[in-house]
């Protein structure tokens, strides 16, 4: 997709001078930043760039210093991550943080916290309402464990092997039934068969669910092979942002990756 | 701990006030009238509220050294040692052992009280402090080993649970050794007012002078201790990154125990004086004053050593304060609601705590 | 779940369980055991630890000042059905048939255990809403603060600007019976001191009232997101769970549960006293907790069965046994010792024992036991969501 028919698509998220200072570091310096609905962009950059902090700011578990988040329209920069997953922006996290010691199928019930309706007394008096939600909830749940590929429902998020704590992440966050998912390092840790698999499902995500991807990752084959767009953080600011092929040839980002570049 | 805090503080108390805006408002609002209010008793009776003002001072250092520990301890492994409390309550029994001379029912030597010479007060006061000391400090490192060390790598609440059993534990101790009754301590410092020659409107008497004349080379020695030596240089790396430190062979269980040990040592010192200070003790003093010691902490900073001191002082005073101008009987309240007031709005306290020295990074 | 073995499992042992609480005072009766009075007292304490099954158990967060919502609840009774409030003269479906013409609020206690669960749960609110962001460490020391304050006010709250409000030390005596109207047995119409069974079959079934909600919320979305946020209060948030209204429910409902205990226990004791609700009553129903298993329905039961038949049967029991043999010895020291004194010695020891050898509890729930034993010092969570 040429880049500048994603500029024409409507934007899901703007993000306008994100700055974040942490006790007279600056973690990120004044990035402005759109995802497109219905893409996959990636967030780029050697280790220490800012990019989780990034991240950590979208998703709403840190306060930007400065900056405004605007997500589908409304300016979300004030809400708390609860808020932020209701309104549609799912997340998995770069060391992976199930509940460990629930089941996987209760780690996407939990996932899907905010689109459940059942209320304290509802759930005491377990109502036909309440009953008909928890049925058809499992049913989603179940759903959705199939579709990431996994098996294994009542094992404990723990105890599963590392590749399916990965995709039980994104399930999890499905769950949510976000209209912007970001994933954190998705296939770090995992093999090429496993890295291959789940690139395939994060280009199923877009294409066939229609959900904007803002994707960290540091196997650049991965990053080149499924994005839409790129930026490319370094020290903070963003020092690039293109197509794939843009971002690999421009020689800022050479500079910053030499030396530091982590072999992908 | 104590350098790089200072060098914080002024930013810190900054934020904390635009941070959260309406909140620091009014709280300066009510500690503005809180303090008019208390100056217009000062300018009425100028007398009784500099009294006041000393007793609240004497009071802080007993608490301030109880508030060290409770500090030390939470700089380094992030652990409220609940049990501190009662440990000031057996260096308060210790105490009062040796004055009596008499231990297990063997008669070491002739109680030690007030008929007793002036050279033999020293020395008892002396002794008993001493021995207090010890005793609390073995106390607390024993503790730590038997207790805590196990769950380091437990959640926190579960050493917050062994902690609140500890407690426990010693206050029975407590009970068996001298029963649930008040155990009067012979009265060794005199009670008579040092200014008596001078004026008789401000009571200023021996044993306030007593108390402060054992609190402030303590605190200079803990000081020098921290600052200079080796261990105590270990004990700030600890508080700072405990991998790193190990890391960089320093031995990090020692240093731990190390810290217990300090903490210890002077809530003995604390239980002593405060014995001969109020005439009095009583196997649950523990609860009261331990608590009184950790709001102390939390309002200095917990894990600020300054802070401890600070918030020990602050403490004494309120308490003083509201004996005089509220009523005894809502000290308890008027401290407990500092106590909450101070978690829930400023729980970094009035000089930042620890935590503020290692900032907020990424993940 | 359709094998006999586990639907036996599932409703034989609890049927089990409840057809022999609804025959223990014919039991009893027959035995002649008198256990009447500690079974009662027991049950509340059952009441009281599933309560903070909720806060602890279910939510993660240690509150050491639940004594307070006990005391709250039985205040509301101690005020609203006793002569207390002199100057006034109102009754209200009480149970006592001369309330009329008595001086004071009465009540009936139907309607006062229904406002002291809401009294409780609404300072459970008001004490929870701002603490809750706290980390777990703190909020367990601001619940100790509140704890500790309560009673102090009960104790002082005989003279607020002249006011008396709680009658001090002395506390509130003469506390009215609760009873039914329209049945025929006249025990039934009003409470009384002889015939235990009508205080037990109430106090039976609000225990299984509160099981049932334990279970029910336990398996509720809103259960879900207790141990979602108690696991990982970063990923909790994320996943678009609102840490501090899934806090303030366990807050709050665990609280209701104290106010019940507490409103039942004033009645059925008859007078209340401020120096009832100290830090050790908080102390011992988190013992209870902690030693059945937290979050362990049954094991928190147990928990509570045990450590008050300890305090009622055992000690008393041993003390004797050691009494006699201190005779036998002619030691004078084991003839007088006084043993249930020490009782929180047994329960501090078991807080100790308990967290180093078997944090799980005696009847393990089996996320919990992964928790505990797990060597996790990650507390980041907090402290990330301490800042949004």
């Amino acid at each position: 997709m040429p880049p500048e028919a994603v500029d024409g698509t409507p934007k899901i998220l703007e993000a306008r001078g994100i700055t974040k200072v942490f006790g007279g570091l600056v973690a990120v310096n004044s990035v402005n930043f759109a995802i497109p609905e219905r893409a996959i962009i990636s967030l780029i950059g050697p280790n220490g760039a800012g990019k989780t902090t990034f991240f950590n700011m979208v998703s709403g578990l840190y306060k930007p210093t400065s900056g405004s988040f605007v997500f589908g329209g409304t300016d979300v920069t004030r809400l708390g991550a609860h808020q932020r997953a209701r309104l549609g922006i799912g997340r998995t996290f770069q060391n992976i943080r199930l509940f460990g010691t629930m089941s996987a199928l209760d780690n996407v019930l939990a996932g899907m916290h905010t689109r459940l309706k059942s209320g304290v007394l509802g759930s005491i008096l377990r109502t036909p309402g309440v009953r008909r939600e928890e049925e058809e909830a499992r049913e989603r749940a179940l759903e959705l464990l199939r579709f990431v590929g996994l098996r294994s429902r009542e094992t404990f998020a723990k105890n599963l092997p590392y590749g399916d704590q990965r995709r039980l992440e994104i399930a999890r966050a499905l769950a949510s039934e976000p209209k912007l998912l970001l994933l954190d390092e998705p296939t770090a840790g995992m093999n090429p068969q496993e890295t291959a698999r789940l690139t395939q499902l994060i280009g199923r995500l877009r294409d066939e669910r229609g959900i904007s991807i803002l994707l960290i990752e540091h196997e650049m084959r991965v990053v080149m092979s499924i994005s839409d767009r790129v930026t490319v953080l370094d020290h903070g600011e963003k020092i690039s942002e293109g197509s794939p092929v843009e971002v690999r040839e421009d020689p800022r980002v050479i500079e910053a990756y030499l030396g530091t570049a982590r072999t992908g | 701990m104590a350098t790089t805090q200072e060098a914080k503080t002024g930013g810190s108390t900054l934020e904390g006030l635009r941070a959260s805006s309406w909140s620091s408002r009014i709280a300066v609002a009510i500690i503005a009238a809180l303090t008019v209010l208390l100056l217009v008793q000062a300018v009425r009776e100028p007398g009784q509220f500099t009294s006041q003002l000393l007793i609240g001072l004497t009071n802080g250092a007993i608490i301030a050294l109880i508030a060290l520990g409770y500090t030390l301890v939470y700089g380094i492994i992030e652990l409220i040692n609940f049990a501190h409390g009662d440990n000031f309550m057996i260096g308060s029994f210790v105490g009062v052992t040796v004055l009596s001379g008499t231990f297990l029912g063997l008669g070491f030597f002739a109680p030690i009280d007030a008929s007793s010479g002036a050279a033999l007060k020293v020395f008892g006061v002396l002794f008993a402090l001493v021995v207090a000391m010890v005793v609390c400090g073995l106390v607390n490192v024993g503790i730590e080993r038997v207790a805590y060390k196990p769950l380091r790598n437990s959640p926190r609440l579960a050493v917050l649970i062994t902690a609140i059993g500890m407690s426990f534990i010693l206050q029975n101790v407590g009970l068996a050794w001298k029963d649930a009754s008040q155990i009067p301590f012979p009265s060794l410092v005199s009670n008579a007012n040092i200014l008596a020659g001078v004026t008789d409107e401000v009571t200023f008497r021996w044993k306030d002078l007593f108390v402060l004349a054992v609190t402030v080379p303590l605190l200079v020695a803990l000081s020098y201790f921290i600052r200079s030596t080796k261990q105590g240089k270990a004990m700030r790396a600890v508080a700072q990154d405990k991998e790193a430190a190990a890391m960089m062979g320093i031995n990090v269980n020692r240093t731990i125990s190390v810290a217990f040990l300090l903490g210890g040592i002077l809530a003995g010192a604390s239980g002593v004086m405060f014995g001969l200070f109020n005439g009095t003790t009583v196997f649950d003093v523990g609860l009261r004053q331990g608590l009184f010691a950790f709001t102390a902490a939390v309002l200095g900073g917990i894990g600020n050593l300054t802070g401890a001191v600070v918030g020990g002082i602050l403490i004494g005073i309120i308490g003083s304060m509201t004996d005089q101008y509220i009523g005894v009987r809502w000290t308890d309240i008027v401290i407990f609601t500092v106590l909450i007031l101070v978690l829930v709005f400023r729980p970094r306290g009035l000089l930042g705590d620890r935590s503020a020295v290692q900032g907020g990074g990424g993940e | 779940m359709a094998s006999p073995g586990a639907s036996l499992k599932r409703f034989g042992l609890p049927a089990g369980l409840i057809l022999l609480a609804l025959l223990f005072p014919f039991i009893n009766e027959v035995l002649g055991a008198n256990l009447m009075f500690p079974v009662i007292v027991v049950a509340v304490y059952v009441m009281l630890a599933l309560g903070l099954n909720i806060v602890v158990g279910f939510a993660g967060l240690l509150d050491l000042g639940f004594v307070a919502f006990y005391a709250l609840g039985a205040y509301v009774v101690g005020w609203f059905a006793s002569t207390h409030f002199s100057g006034v003269n109102f009754s209200f479906l009480s149970a006592l048939p001369t309330s009329g013409s008595l001086p004071g609020i009465h009540v009936s206690f139907w309607v006062l255990l229904l406002a002291a669960g809401a009294f409780a749960a609404f300072w459970g609110v008001i004490i929870g809403a701002p603490t809750l962001r706290l980390r777990g460490d703190y909020l367990a020391i601001v619940t100790l603060g509140f704890g500790e304050i309560i009673p102090r006010f009960f104790v002082n709250g005989d003279d607020i600007f002249g006011y008396n409000l709680t009658n001090g030390t002395v506390g509130i005596k003469g506390i009215d019976s609760p009873g039914i109207p329209f049945v025929p047995s006249r025990g039934w119409q009003q409470f009384g001191t002889l015939d235990l069974n009508p205080w037990y079959y109430t106090i039976l079934v609000l225990v299984l009232v509160t099981v049932f909600v334990n279970i029910r919320l336990r398996d509720s979305r809103l259960g879900r997101a207790w141990i979602a946020v108690r696991e990982d209060e970063t990923a909790a948030a994320a996943m678009g769970v609102n840490l501090v209204t899934t806090k303030l429910w366990a807050y709050a409902l665990g609280a209701t549960f104290g106010g019940f205990a507490g409103a039942f226990y004033g009645a059925f004791i008859k007078s209340i006293f401020p120096t009832s609700f100290s830090f050790n009553v908080s102390v011992l129903i988190l013992c209870m907790v902690v030693l059945g298993g937290m979050g362990n329905i049954y094991g928190v039961i147990l928990g509570a069965i045990i450590l008050q038949g300890t305090n009622f049967y055992l000690l008393p029991q041993i003390n004797i046994w050691v009494h006699d043999i201190g005779t036998a010895l002619s030691s004078p020291f084991l003839a007088n010792v006084d043993i249930p004194k020490y009782n929180y010695f047994l329960f501090g020891a078991i807080l100790v024992a308990m967290m180093l050898l078997r944090p799980e509890g005696i009847i393990p729930n089996r996320q919990r036991q992964e928790e505990l034993r797990e060597g996790d010092e990650d507390d980041s969570a907090t402290e990330i969501t301490g800042a949004t």
